[in-house]
């Protein structure tokens, strides 16, 4: 017999950045692996932006930069909900911590507002993100959402690259980042083009779930490297105290939705 | 009523000393232990608890209320600002994060006591399957955060089943008697 008993562990233990929200910190073992980069994903409504954004205010709080990306949403609307949790300190916005951006406004001085971008604009927009995180010193990134950005990458090649070049730029600055990702209701990848989950270093699936009429939020971490981590579902919801969670419990029938 | 500690403490009543019993627990026990009790009514809408601890001169300062039937009945009862709204008895899940809310919300550095009225009407809702792993996984959450529990039952709209689970979370039983 052991004298202690060890969970076993993929690779050696890695720093983490703790997301601040206590129960999925508890489910990734203390949190996401610095320098991740997480797909989160999941239909209208399941709470991905706000499960990102709580993510950034808790790092703003504990002193690392970060910075939300807005792709498809203004960052005054999205502002104007913050006030709405107890965390939250304006003092972050003032001090430069928490800075919210839109990527459109962004397009517009790289000259990049068309329909379509080819592998030279792929490349001008991964920079300049790059280049971004490193002048603030952020060490937080969302980008909600990915989807509305391959968009306009078209080709899987082109998505492929932007997301690997992202991931690994971001990473070497130790940089954690997460990908909003939007999917259909029921849709059976984790992502709008098949490609965002391959390379993505882990998976966080949000979704609705039906039971019995019941309409139930759920969250389950599919991937995550660089961690042992809970494959079970969770049932959360979206309160002034943050994000909470509580195992989805299995008797009585269920069916997806 | 001496409890131990975080304890699971299963309340067997008549109906006939129902309001008896929620009277001794949030005007006697809960002030007296400096306990901010947290009410998951799934019996009779929190509006009309309210109203009844207001006609006794029950202040409600250390009160919350998760109230799981007020929307099921589709009532345009006010909202109180103490109660918080389930929207059926089936959402247990619901149940268990908004008592994990009002644990978190609850200022200072005050225990909890939570009450769960009762366990027969929720059975009325739920099948045994799902109710017991409900009330296995609230009751030990309770327990590590502090917080005693408290479940009600109904003597009369008790069944065998209902019995056994509640005996199997609970470490203790207290039959209410008359007097």
């Amino acid at each position: 017999m052991p004298a202690t008993v060890k969970e076993p562990t993929p690779e050696a233990e890695r720093d983490r950045c703790r997301t601040g929200i206590e129960g999925l910190d508890n489910l990734l073992n203390g949190g996401i692996p610095r320098g991740n980069t997480v797909l989160v994903t999941g239909s209208v409504g399941t709470g991905k932006t706000s499960l990102s954004v709580e993510f950034l205010i808790h790092g703003a709080r504990s002193g690392e930069n970060s910075l939300f990306i807005s792709v498809t949403e203004s960052s005054e609307k999205l502002l104007a909900n913050l006030i709405h949790y107890d965390f939250f300190e304006p003092r972050l916005l003032k001090e430069g911590r928490l800075i919210f951006m839109d990527l459109p406004l962004i397009y517009n001085r790289l000259g990049l507002e068309k329909p379509e971008f080819d592998l030279q604009d792929t490349f001008i927009l991964t920079k300049v993100i790059a280049d971004l995180v490193r002048e603030m010193k952020t060490k937080r990134l969302v980008i909600d959402s990915v989807t509305s950005v391959c968009y306009r990458l078209k080709t899987q090649e082109n998505i492929r690259q932007f997301i690997l070049d992202l991931g690994s730029s971001l990473s070497s600055l130790g940089c954690t980042t997460i990908l909003v990702s939007e999917i259909s209701p029921g849709a059976e990848r984790y992502s709008l083009f098949g490609v965002e989950e391959a390379i993505a270093d882990g998976i966080i699936i949000m979704s609705n779930l039906e039971r019995r009429g019941d309409l139930l939020r759920t969250l389950q971490i599919v991937k995550m490297r660089g961690t042992t981590h809970s494959r079970a579902k969770y049932v959360l919801d979206l309160t002034p105290v943050g994000v909470l969670l509580v195992p989805l419990l299995k008797g009585g029938s269920i069916t997806a939705g | 009523m001496e409890l131990p500690e975080s304890s699971a403490v299963s309340l067997r009543m008549k109906t006939e000393h129902y309001f008896d019993v929620v009277r001794s627990i949030l005007d006697v026990f809960a002030p007296k232990k400096e306990l901010d009790a947290i009410y998951v009514t799934c019996t009779i809408p929190s509006a009309s608890i309210i109203n009844a601890l207001e006609v006794l001169e029950i202040p409600v300062d250390h009160i919350w209320f998760v109230d799981c039937i007020s929307q099921i009945m589709m009532s345009a009862a006010q909202k109180h600002e103490h109660a918080i709204y389930v929207e059926s008895p089936t959402m247990l899940e619901n149940i268990m994060l908004k008592v994990e809310y009002l644990i978190r919300h609850s200022p200072g550095d005050r225990k909890d006591v939570v009450i769960l009225d009762s366990i027969n009407s929720l059975s009325i809702h739920n099948n045994m399957k799902i109710l017991n792993e409900f009330l296995h996984i609230l009751v030990n959450t309770l327990r590590s955060k502090n917080a005693y529990t408290l479940i009600f039952s109904m003597e009369e709209y008790e069944t065998d089943e209902v019995r056994q689970s509640v005996n199997l979370v609970c470490d203790q039983t207290i039959s209410v008697k008359g007097d």
